[in-house]
Order: structure tokens, then C-alpha cells, then sequence
């Protein structure tokens, strides 16, 4: 679920951060620039393991602040296809499911890959009929999935007005082989 | 920003529980003020609710050397460092969650219904599963529930000793 990725990365120091050491204000920096955020292909960044080396502090003509070219370990979030991971429920409608990690809340199930056999309830709850008994996949439940692929789509030109929030990055993952509530 | 490499290592969840534990995060978004980012929080929160909670650097080097002497004596049965850092993160307790984690177990294991040449594969299956209980903690959950059921028992008996009174 988490790897580490080394990156190089140039980053200016405004003077406001003088007062701080070196290490912090540039680790506080890059905290700002990349926490929380998705890189396309790497996945979401978690946290700054460590800096492994700090260059430069030149100052360029007309420039207000010092430039640093650093190179770290971000850890970052990026599952596998064939990992199965666990989350809970957070939205049901007519093309599947829509599951939180907490941290991550772009993971989706489509119909296809629901448990067999399958039929949406009267509430909009996915049931699941298991030997001829009906088990609803209610919302908050904890599941178990299996990721069947990351995507990271390009970030669109134009955007409906009643369109979904865009996703910088998508996990399609799969319940078929477990769903143990 | 240049990408030197992608993958410079697979993290299992305990690892990153215990960086983030280190740097002070807590469940509580408020008493982690400073010391991590509120996001950071929310996958210490998950962490925490997982297998990894429990774990120590000590109790996955034992399983990673152990499933090594497995793979020695077993050379048919192998595990993918894919497959064992999925036993390490989610910490399957029996053979049902076993096989969904594996896949193609019952391939691999030859594990078929009702041949009785089969029990060898099934055998080895079940050893992997102790190495599994022996070295991975188990989850807390499962101790307090056991707890619970031991003290409903107690009241159980407790009530049809009152009655037998």
C-alpha cells in the first residue's frame, strides 16, 4: 500500500523562514508543497521520510529568496493491483459502490465487480444474495477489496456544473473475491 | 520536480505507523497539533484500527525469517514478497481469509475436495497458518471479544448456579 519515491526538487525559501533552521524550514516547505497532494503516477503523498541531500541556497538576481535543489523520500500511497486492502462503505448508488480509506476516498466498485449474485435494494443498498439469503452491503461497513487498478485522469478542460468533485487519482478495485462485512 | 525513482522501497503498514508514531501522532486530530498534519492523522487513524497496530519491528523480521525457512523446506509452495507483505499488513487468522489474499490457493496447494491424497498439501498449508498465529500478534479486538465471551460465560454460570440454588 505505501512505497517510498526518491524525487528532486527545486524549491525557493521565502525570507520569512530565516529564523527557522535550514532543515525545518525547508522540510516544513516541502510539507506544504506536496502533503495530502497526488503526483501523478507516484499516488498520494503521505509524509517526508527524509532529506537526503540539500544544495545550493543561491540567491538570483531580482530574486526575493533563496533557491534550494533538495532530494528526498516522500512515502506515498500507491496500492498494487492484486492488493487487497480494507475500508468501509461510503456510497451507494445505481454504478456501484464508492469506498473510504479515511485518508483516501476515491476507490470505487463498479456493478461487475459486486459479489454474485447481486440486486440493489429498495433504499439503494447493494444486497448480495448468498445462498438464498440477502446480504445488504450497508453503508460504514468495513470491507475487504482487491485492487484491480489505479488511474490518475488528466485533470479535464471542461467540467459540467453538476459533475462530481474531479479526482486527481482513482483506485478501481474488486469484491468479488471477498466481501466479509 | 524530478521523479529519480518511483519505487524506492515498499513500506509495510506497520513501518509507517511507527513514523508517524514517532513523530508524535495521535487518534485525536486536536493533540497532534504541530507535530503532524491533520492528514497525516487520518492514516495514523487507520493504521491504528488495522493489524499493524500491535506489531513490532522484532515480530516481522521473526515472520519474514521463518517464511524464509519455509520457502527452504517448502520449494513447491512459494510465497511472492507481493503475497507475504499482504500477510503482514492485514494478518489472516484462518484459511477463508487465506485464500482470498492468495490467489489461486487451492492451485498451488493442490487442494481439492474429497481426495484423500491431498492431506500432505493441507498439512503444509497449516503449518504456514501457524507461523502465521506464532509470529504476527493478533488483533486486540479478538482478545477483548474473547474476554467478553469468557466473562458472559462466567455470568451464564453464575445465573444457573443461582437458579440451581
Amino acid at each position: 500500500m505505501f512505497h517510498l519515491s526518491k524525487i528532486k526538487h527545486t524549491l525557493h525559501l521565502q525570507p520569512h523562514l530565516l529564523s527557522l533552521p535550514l532543515f525545518d524550514a525547508i522540510k516544513g516547505e516541502l510539507e506544504m508543497q506536496f502533503l495530502d497532494k497526488v503526483i501523478t503516477n507516484l499516488g498520494l503523498c503521505i509524509s517526508v521520510y527524509d532529506i537526503f541531500s540539500i544544495d545550493g541556497g543561491f540567491i538570483f538576481p531580482g530574486d526575493g529568496c533563496s533557491t534550494y535543489e533538495v532530494i528526498v523520500r516522500l512515502v506515498m500511497f500507491r496500492p498494487y493491483v492484486g492488493e487487497i486492502l480494507r475500508g468501509k462503505i461510503e456510497e451507494s448508488n445505481e454504478d456501484g459502490l464508492r469506498l473510504s480509506l479515511g485518508f483516501f476516498n476515491d476507490t470505487y466498485v463498479a456493478v461487475s465487480q459486486l459479489q454474485r449474485p447481486c440486486r440493489r435494494g429498495d433504499d439503494g443498498i447493494w444486497l448480495w444474495n448468498y445462498e438464498s439469503e440477502d446480504l445488504p452491503l450497508d453503508l460504514n461497513e468495513e470491507v475487504n477489496f482487491e485492487v484491480i487498478d489505479v488511474k490518475y485522469p488528466p485533470i479535464p478542460v471542461k467540467q459540467d456544473p453538476n459533475s462530481k468533485p474531479f479526482a486527481p487519482m482513482e483506485v478501481v478495485v474488486s469484491t468479488t473475491k471477498q466481501s466479509c462485512p | 520536480m524530478k521523479i529519480l525513482k518511483a519505487d524506492a522501497g515498499m513500506l509495510t503498514d506497520f513501518e509507517v505507523l511507527d513514523m508517524l508514531r514517532s513523530r508524535g501522532a495521535k487518534s485525536d486530530p486536536m493533540g497532534c497539533l504541530g507535530a503532524v498534519t491533520s492528514s497525516e492523522c487520518k492514516v495514523y487513524d487507520y493504521l491504528i484500527k488495522g493489524a499493524a497496530c500491535n506489531q513490532t519491528r522484532e515480530s516481522i523480521e521473526d515472520f519474514k525469517k521463518r517464511c524464509a525457512e519455509f520457502k527452504k523446506v517448502n520449494e513447491k509452495h512459494k510465497f511472492t514478497r507481493a503475497e507475504i507483505l499482504n500477510i503482514i499488513n492485514l494478518r489472516p487468522s484462518g484459511h477463508a481469509q487465506l485464500y482470498s489474499i492468495i490467489p489461486d490457493l487451492e492451485k498451488r496447494f493442490n487442494i481439492s475436495n474429497g481426495d484423500g491424497s491431498e492431506d500432505g498439501c493441507l498439512l503444509v498449508l497449516e503449518e504456514f497458518l501457524n507461523i502465521i498465529h506464532e509470529a504476527l500478534p493478533p488483533p486486540p479486538e479478538k482478545i477483548e471479544d474473547e474476554e467478553e465471551e469468557a466473562a458472559d460465560e462466567e455470568e451464564a454460570d453464575d445465573a444457573q448456579a443461582m437458579v440451581e440454588n
